[in-house]
């Protein structure tokens, strides 16, 4: 009976110990487990950033792409008008030349009439004649050549080509608010101006604008920022319209607020899709044509700012995002300085 | 078709227009800044050059140039943009079949000497209206001409030889090396060939034979092109068709077909290979010799006649 209870115990104590080495070979385990994930972390936000930054380069790249096509056409009138003016103020030229010539020819026989004979003044009439006749043709010529007039046309069109330049640069320095970083009081209809030019060429040819922007008091926001957020915005829509569709950018004040929506005719959003797409790396594009970046982004820069994103959508009709921001920017504290990851 | 040379200019911006008439000043202009209205001008006033811009609102610059290639194909055509994205740059190959693609902001030299000789070409080479030969005649040419397909890699030198074997007299080659040797013995009508063979560039290859011998036909297979590659390849190699990889059965058929009509048609008409000339590479640039070693540029220059079926131009 005894020898039986010992046994029982031992084998307690032996089920126990193994039980216990097991535990600890868990915690071990667990350990190991622990500082795997961690360097996986670690790994996953290199990735991370380094995604970001691609998705920096990928707007730069966006941004030149647009921007040279909208320099490259004024440029292109610009530059050839220029030379060409030069070739008609040559031709200009020739016609003075001729003009001159004809001038001289004028004033020649002005000399021989004091010693002439009646002979000699009936050829000289008859040269003179002549003379005034090439006179009045030349001056004909000068006056009636649009040659000075096409030249001030073209000069007025070069003129507003590098108006058109100089605001496209004002622009672009504009959107990427190099000059200054931070908060600051800040018109967003100005910004939208901005994002659409610089998206400009995704739209161009497909995708009509509608515009219905109601005067804004100013918002303080990173004006840089919010440019992002337009850009975004601007090109999912472009994106989501298949061939060619309407863009409806609506602005306006709403109490101590402003509300801007951004509506497409586009491909809409289904209800799968719909709970992730502020999810970052979430995307429905094709790998290589989209982070998945973008709406997190807006989404990030918005609450940053302490406002909200709202989006309604019907699959096959389109989709409306529409951000609200309150005027007086983020409260302190909760400086958008967070959301800098954009 | 007498008097003056005739130049339609298309672009939706006005002022571009302005330009492009005080340029050409010395040619008789019609400009419409309505893409949809260009074809009908084009073949109402019987012009010899058509310059048009790519992005419009109404309709792009490719499917104004095809419209006007089916139309009136007397004109050569001119792509002139500020933008290239592949899709237009692709599109001014197969369906524009443009003389050139030039950017913006153009040279007004250069534009002025292109057009120029475009003109000429235009007034003096014939044309061949459809490439498309009739039946019998496609027979006799498919069992003539030989097609030429320069690809290293194997798969898809399997695939295409799946494609082309049943239908064509098809050689393969895996260099441009091997490529001449072919082509030094036998008439070959069209090339077949991608960008790069492993990593020496066949572009330089395409260049030289289109610049030499403009009536053969080259289809270029790429996997990944880049718009300005393509550019140039249209510019400076006038290739035919650009077709896109994985190659599908059906449009690479339809290529070598009108490629091989083509070809066939000018071999009987040499004179319209001048509708086809490419322009020489930038001198001094990096293309200047054409990236090729003297050697091959020799032999490729100096390919019998015979063996391409028309005497040299």
């Amino acid at each position: 009976m005894l020898i039986g209870v010992v046994v029982l115990l031992l084998a307690a104590c032996g089920a126990l110990a193994f039980l216990w080495l097991q535990e600890r070979k868990k915690n071990a385990d667990f350990t190991a487990r622990e500082a795997q994930t961690q360097d996986e972390m670690k790994r996953l936000q290199a990735t991370q950033s380094q995604v970001i930054h691609t998705t920096k380069l990928a707007s730069l790249g966006q941004m030149v792409a647009g921007v040279a096509h909208e320099i490259n056409t004024p440029l292109g009138f610009v530059k050839s008008n220029v030379e060409v003016v030069g070739d008609l103020l040559d031709d200009y030229r020739k016609l003075v030349k001729l003009y001159d010539a004809a001038v001289q020819l004028c004033l020649q026989p002005v000399d021989l009439i004091f010693g002439a004979d009646k002979a000699a003044l009936d050829k000289l009439v008859k040269y003179v004649e002549e003379a005034r006749r090439k006179l009045f043709e030349a001056r004909a010529n000068l006056e009636s050549s649009s040659l000075l007039k096409d030249a001030k046309e073209l000069l007025g069109d070069a003129d507003d080509g590098l108006t058109q330049l100089a605001s496209l640069v004002q622009n672009l320095k504009g959107f990427s608010r190099v000059d200054r970083d931070g908060m600051d009081s800040v018109d967003l209809n100005e910004g939208l101006d901005s994002a659409l030019i610089i998206a400009q060429h995704q739209l161009r040819d497909r995708v009509k604008v509608v515009k219905h922007l109601q005067p804004l008091p100013k918002v303080r926001c990173m004006a840089s920022q919010m440019n992002q957020v337009f850009l975004n915005l601007i090109t999912n829509a472009a994106q989501a319209i298949d061939g060619e569709g309407t863009l409806t950018i609506e602005s306006k004040p709403v109490g101590q607020t402003v509300e801007m929506s951004f509506a497409d005719t586009g491909s809409g959003i289904t209800d799968d899709v719909l709970p992730k797409i502020f999810d970052p790396f979430f995307t429905t594009k094709p790998v290589g044509e989209g982070t998945g970046l973008g709406l997190s982004i807006v989404h990030k820069i918005i609450k940053g700012h302490n406002g909200s994103v709202k989006v309604r959508t019907t699959p096959k009709k389109g989709s409306t995002f529409t951000i609200t921001l309150p005027v007086d920017g983020p409260a302190a504290g909760t400086a958008a300085a967070t959301a800098n990851a954009a | 078709m007498a008097g003056g040379l005739r130049i339609l200019l298309v672009d939706d911006e006005a002022r571009i227009l302005r330009a492009l008439k005080a340029l050409f000043r010395d040619y008789q202009t019609f400009e419409t800044t309505n893409p949809l209205e260009a074809a009908a001008l084009a073949r109402q006033h019987d012009v010899d050059v058509v310059i048009c811009d790519q992005r419009m609102p109404e309709k792009t610059g490719v499917d104004v140039l095809r419209d006007i290639k089916e139309t009136h194909p007397r004109a050569l055509r001119i792509l002139l943009t500020g933008y290239s994205d592949l899709k237009a740059v692709i599109g001014s190959v197969n369906e524009g079949e443009v003389y050139r693609f030039v950017h913006k902001p153009w040279d007004n030299t250069e534009l002025k000497e292109l057009v120029g000789e475009a003109a000429v070409i235009a007034r003096e080479a014939p044309v061949i209206a459809r490439d498309v030969l009739p039946t019998h005649e496609h027979d006799r040419a498919r069992a003539h001409v030989g097609v030429l397909v320069i690809e290293h890699d194997t798969t898809v030198q399997q695939r295409l030889r799946e494609i082309l074997q049943p239908y064509y007299k098809v050689n393969f080659a895996n260099s441009a090396e091997r490529a001449l040797q072919i082509m030094e013995q036998q008439e070959t009508g069209v090339v077949i060939s991608e960008t790069n063979a492993g990593r020496s560039d066949l572009t330089g290859l395409l260049k030289a034979l289109k610049l030499h011998h403009p009536h053969i036909a080259t289809v270029v297979l790429t996997e990944r092109a880049n718009a300005q590659t393509v550019i140039e390849l249209i510019n400076e190699g006038q290739v035919y068709r650009m077709l896109i990889k994985p190659v599908r059965m059906g449009t690479c058929r339809l290529s070598v077909d009108s490629a091989i009509g083509r070809y066939w048609q000018l071999k009987q008409n040499p004179q319209a290979a001048r509708r086809y000339t490419a322009a020489a590479p930038p001198e001094g640039g990096p293309n200047s010799s054409l990236r090729l070693p003297a050697a091959l540029l020799n032999r490729i220059r100096s390919l019998p006649g015979r063996l391409l079926g028309v005497a040299k131009l």
